[in-house]
């Protein structure tokens, strides 16, 4: 009897499942792997005649190609500075929003504005800020005598990446300060009396209280913000084009891909990313998974 | 009573949801209906600046029986979507935007359908050559673009120069003057950024200084190349260009004549109208088109980046697309495009009409420029055009931000140029 | 933080705050009424000299080209949030219901199959995703790009979902089921009304992020009656040059429901992420 009923229970419970398995298998699962098929065939369309299947051979010629790891090397520093500029303010942001005054409801609302923005005009708002003439910062800094002649943000390749992260960081904060944000509210009050009846300090409960239990919290913001870094794309365009000084592997993945029309390379070279993003995600999935003890 | 209050909330904007889906549903049955209705219906695929007024489609309609669905899609974005369709062996519309940079790939990877052009449309359609390949007309242009001098005349007087410029070292002499007088910092401005406007500035300067770019196999005439890439190098290097523009979208820097900052140009024709527009420019009248300045005297000739529409292959209406083009290029259609979205005829007659009777006004040497059009490609667009132009634009930039000499960059482009001719 | 040193802090902080999000906004806007000469102009000024209206006052006459496609586009993006809504929840409270209640072999593995789905970017499935929407005829079909919508979606709210739901107590369902209710019946009566919070803010992530999406549109829907506002402002543009006004005026119109939704739901944006600190 128990027996049976667990396993109509189970039956029922992969029965609720099947809408979200069909959905993921023909939208995501199938499509992903005709991607992988595209990776190993010569698929050049400017010569038509011209395929068939190669094996390795696009990722052999992408990874030997000095393009592909200048990009790498962008993407990897684009990563690190987005991830930490991202972290830290999104921590900022949600202690600020923790702060419960008359004003938390119109900050929280204000918070969440850069999510809603479309890329496009999101890229235009930061090319006039960031715009090597006489663009927002530029004015302002002149004005505070930091420089007198305006600086030319896009002419040098570390430069440039910093000002792409820091778009980048804008646009992901939302995201990990609401999370964060969560994991302080999801702390019980309790903890904290209990913390002052004993007389600890406030850096003390910081330390071994709030600190240990929004970790993983900050942990889910950090892999999300390591994710939509691999995958930075309108904001180069905007700031600096397809131009080589600033691209990063999904520049180059979409350079070969549409503007060179060869979908072989293209494709191996989105694969080489998805599996980057997938060592990141597989943190995530870490981070997702581990249960909070109050 | 709260929590209830906001589970009847939930349940209200579910619905409100419900019926909005549904209704959009009920939207796409209706669409359904009219196609199946309809026997004669194409789908044109071109950028906002392209799309005629509903009149003239309604007209163009009652004339033949063919519906015109406009597909309105960002120009860049209209290449992505033609070659994934057409890597999956479809359609992305029946009629497509081609761009004069497009052809040569669009010919090779065999998306175009060949048009039918008589004699007459050929020799009064200068940028027809352009997409043309192997005596095959590919697309019909409908906006014309070709690259044309401007100066502005009150800088210039103030300099103490009187006469238009008619050669490159004319102009060098009236920047210097210019610049030394204090009239503007930077009298010149030309793109040097790396995108797609660089490389076809380097193509006119060193069409227009040299009267060719390329070899008759198609790679760089090194000569012509470096002449032209050392002109460059020194405007910029004695700080005749604003240092913005090295890194500013090419696009932006032509704004710099309409906001009299600098004094001479060469761009895009376009820019007889927007100089003539307050919206647009601030020192309306001052600004002139004049030919495009060569080594002794005007150059003979000046390059077309025109555009064009052309049928797909895979369109299952040729027929219907082919009438619709030949209309959409015909001479009465041009006249009533240039009023609706001021694009520039393609027919030197048409184009002569407006310039005669005065709808284009300050035109200058707008029209006999256009007699000038020449491609500087010896044998049609390349299929590699894209790949030859991003090793064109990086190197180009590399140089102007220091990095490397005008020689150098060369080598590094040239080595690219050889590598894709030789596949 | 009632200390006088505590109170400064924070104000400070607001003010940086509200300067770094709300600043670009702003600049938006003073950008959206600058005339297009004006826009690069290598002056010190702040502010426009002559301030002009007509990007907005275009966008809001009826008769005008853009006007059409702006709203027709704001009302495209509308609808497609509401049917990656109405495909999305449903099949989010199902998944995740099954995935935080149920025991069977093979959960783990479903989970995280659909969990690491996140990391995928749009291109490695863009193309393949065109051929299948050309074969079967899906193309401009705003239902079919709800449900593309919705997949890339679905995976964070059932990570959201499933956690909160294993923040209610089993005990409340068990007792239920003593009464004769099913597990249907259950998770309506008991599970639904406790969880909302999480069906908010889950409804909300799925808002804001529907609202902004680009490449999926831009390959999948290009009619006039399908495409979002989302790629209508990237289309302002004539030929050679973006045009930066309308653009910024049109991009600031076009975030006008997404944040009258974030501002009237915020609440639940955060109480929905924490598992069971509403109950």
């Amino acid at each position: 009897m128990v027996h049976m009923k667990k396993r109509s229970e189970g039956a029922l419970g992969i029965a609720l499942l099947l809408p979200i398995i069909t959905i993921m298998v023909i939208l995501v699962y199938y499509p992903i792997i005709k991607t992988f098929s595209y990776s190993m065939q010569k698929m050049k369309l400017t010569a038509p005649q011209d395929t068939g299947f190669v094996g390795w051979a696009n990722y052999r010629s992408v990874l030997t190609s000095d393009s592909f790891w200048y990009s790498f090397q962008n993407t990897m520093f684009l990563l690190a500075v987005v991830v930490v500029l991202t972290t830290v303010f999104g921590v900022c942001v949600a202690l600020m929003l923790n702060v419960d005054t008359k004003l938390s409801g119109v900050l929280m609302a204000a918070a969440v504005l850069p999510w809603a923005l479309p890329p496009v005009v999101n890229g235009i708002i930061w090319r006039f800020i960031f715009h090597p003439g006489y663009g927002f910062m530029n004015k302002l800094l002149i004005v505070f005598g930091v420089t007198d002649k305006p600086i030319e943000w896009m002419s040098s390749r570390f430069l440039l990446l910093f000002v792409v992260a820091l778009v980048v960081a804008w646009r992901s904060i939302p995201f990990s300060a609401i999370v964060c944000l969560s994991g302080l509210r999801a702390i019980p009050q309790e903890l904290y009396e209990a913390a002052k009846i004993d007389g600890a300090g406030r850096w003390t409960v910081f330390r071994y209280i709030t600190a240990p239990l929004v970790r993983p919290f900050v942990g889910i913001g950090i892999t999300a913000a390591s994710i939509s870094a691999v995958n930075i794309f309108d904001e180069i365009v905007a700031l600096s084009g397809y131009s080589d000084l600033g691209k990063n592997l999904l520049i180059e993945s979409y350079l070969t891909t549409f503007s060179f029309l060869d979908f072989g390379k293209g494709s191996a070279l989105t694969y080489i990313i998805m599996l980057i993003s997938a060592v990141l995600g597989f943190f995530y999935l870490r981070s997702l998974g581990k249960e909070v003890e109050y | 009573m709260k929590k209830r209050l906001l589970s009847i909330l939930l349940c209200a904007a579910l619905t409100g949801i419900l019926v909005a889906g549904c209704g959009a549903k009920k939207n796409d049955d209706t669409n359904k209906e009219d196609k199946t209705t309809e026997t004669k219906e194409i789908t044109v695929m071109v950028p906002d600046w392209a799309v005629p007024s509903d009149d003239m489609l309604a007209d163009f309609t009652e004339d033949t029986g063919i519906e015109v669905v406009m597909n309105v899609v960002g120009w860049d974005d209209i290449r992505d979507k033609v070659a994934i369709a057409a890597s999956g062996g479809a359609a992305a519309a029946d009629v497509i935007e081609v761009d004069w940079s497009w052809v040569g790939e669009m010919n090779s990877a065999g998306w175009l359908e060949e048009i039918e052009m008589s004699d007459e449309d050929k020799a009064d359609m200068p940028t027809l050559e352009t997409f043309t390949i192997d005596g095959k007309v590919l697309a019909v242009p409908y906006a014309n673009d070709y690259r044309i001098a401007y100066y502005n005349k009150e800088h210039f007087k103030a300099a103490g120069i009187e006469k238009a410029p008619e050669t490159w070292d004319e102009v060098y002499d009236a920047l210097k003057k210019i610049k030394e007088a204090g009239i503007v910092e930077y009298p010149y401005t030309m793109p040097m950024n790396a995108d797609e406007s660089a490389t076809t500035s380097m193509m006119w300067m060193a069409f227009s200084r040299s009267g060719q770019v390329f070899n008759e196999d198609g790679t760089l005439n090194e000569e012509a190349v470096v002449d032209a890439l050392e002109f460059e190098k020194k405007l910029v290097d004695e700080g005749y260009t604003d240092p913005a523009i090295k890194t500013a979208s090419g696009m932006d820097c032509y704004r710099k004549i309409t906001a009299g900052e600098a004094s001479f140009m060469v761009g895009p024709t376009k820019f007889v109208g927007l100089s003539n527009n307050k919206e647009e420019c601030s020192v309306v009248g001052q600004i002139e088109a004049i030919l495009l300045p060569g080594k002794e005297g005007t150059s003979d000739k000046t390059m077309p980046l025109p555009e064009a529409v052309g049928v797909t292959k895979f369109s299952k209406n040729k027929e219907a697309a082919k009438e619709f083009v030949k209309w959409y290029t015909s001479a009465d259609t041009q006249k009533d495009l240039f009023k609706a979205n001021s694009s520039i005829p393609t027919r030197n007659e048409v184009l002569a009409e407006l310039i005669e009777d005065g709808t284009i006004e300050n035109a200058g040497a707008m029209l006999d420029e256009a007699k000038l059009i020449k491609s500087p490609f010896p044998q049609g667009i390349p299929a590699y055009y894209s790949e030859m132009s991003n090793a064109i634009y990086n190197n180009i930039n590399k140089m102007v931000l220091g990095e490397v000499s005008a020689q150098e960059a060369f080598d590094a482009m040239n080595k690219k140029v050889t590598e894709l001719t030789s596949e | 933080m009632n200390t006088k040193r505590g109170k400064l802090l924070y104000t400070v902080v607001v003010i940086v705050f509200l300067i770094f999000t709300v600043g670009p906004f702003v600049w938006a806007f003073f950008v959206s009424i600058t005339p297009e000469f004006e826009m690069f102009k290598n002056t010190m000024n702040m502010f426009p000299t002559e301030p002009t209206w007509t990007n907005y006052v275009t966008l809001f006459t009826d008769s005008a080209r853009q006007s059409k496609i702006l709203f027709q586009g704001m009302a495209n993006s509308l609808k497609a949030v509401g049917l990656t809504l109405l495909i999305g929840i449903p099949v989010a409270l199902m998944s995740a219901y099954s995935l935080s209640r149920f025991q069977f072999r093979g959960k783990r593995v479903i989970k995280n199959a659909i969990l690491i789905t996140m990391v995928i970017p749009v291109f490695a499935t863009v193309i393949p995703l065109y051929r299948i929407f050309v074969a079967y005829e899906l193309l401009d079909k705003m239902f079919w790009l709800s449900l593309v919508y919705a997949s890339s979606f679905l995976p964070m709210s059932i990570w959201l979902m499933s956690n909160y739901f294993t923040t209610i107590p089993v005990e409340i369902e068990e007792a239920a089921r003593v009464d004769g209710c099913g597990r249907i019946r259950t998770f309506f009566a008991i599970i639904l009304p406790v969880a909302y919070p999480v069906v908010i803010s889950s409804a909300l992530i799925m808002f804001l992020s529907a609202w902004n999406q680009f490449q999926i549109p831009l390959i999948l829907a290009s009619s006039f009656q399908t495409k979002p506002v989302s790629i209508v402002t990237s289309e302002f543009m004539v030929k050679d040059s973006i045009q930066y006004g309308i653009t910024a005026a049109a991009g600031l119109i076009a975030i006008v429901p997404p944040a009258a939704a974030a501002l009237i739901f915020r609440k639940y944006l955060v109480s929905g992420m924490t598992r069971g600190s509403t109950k």
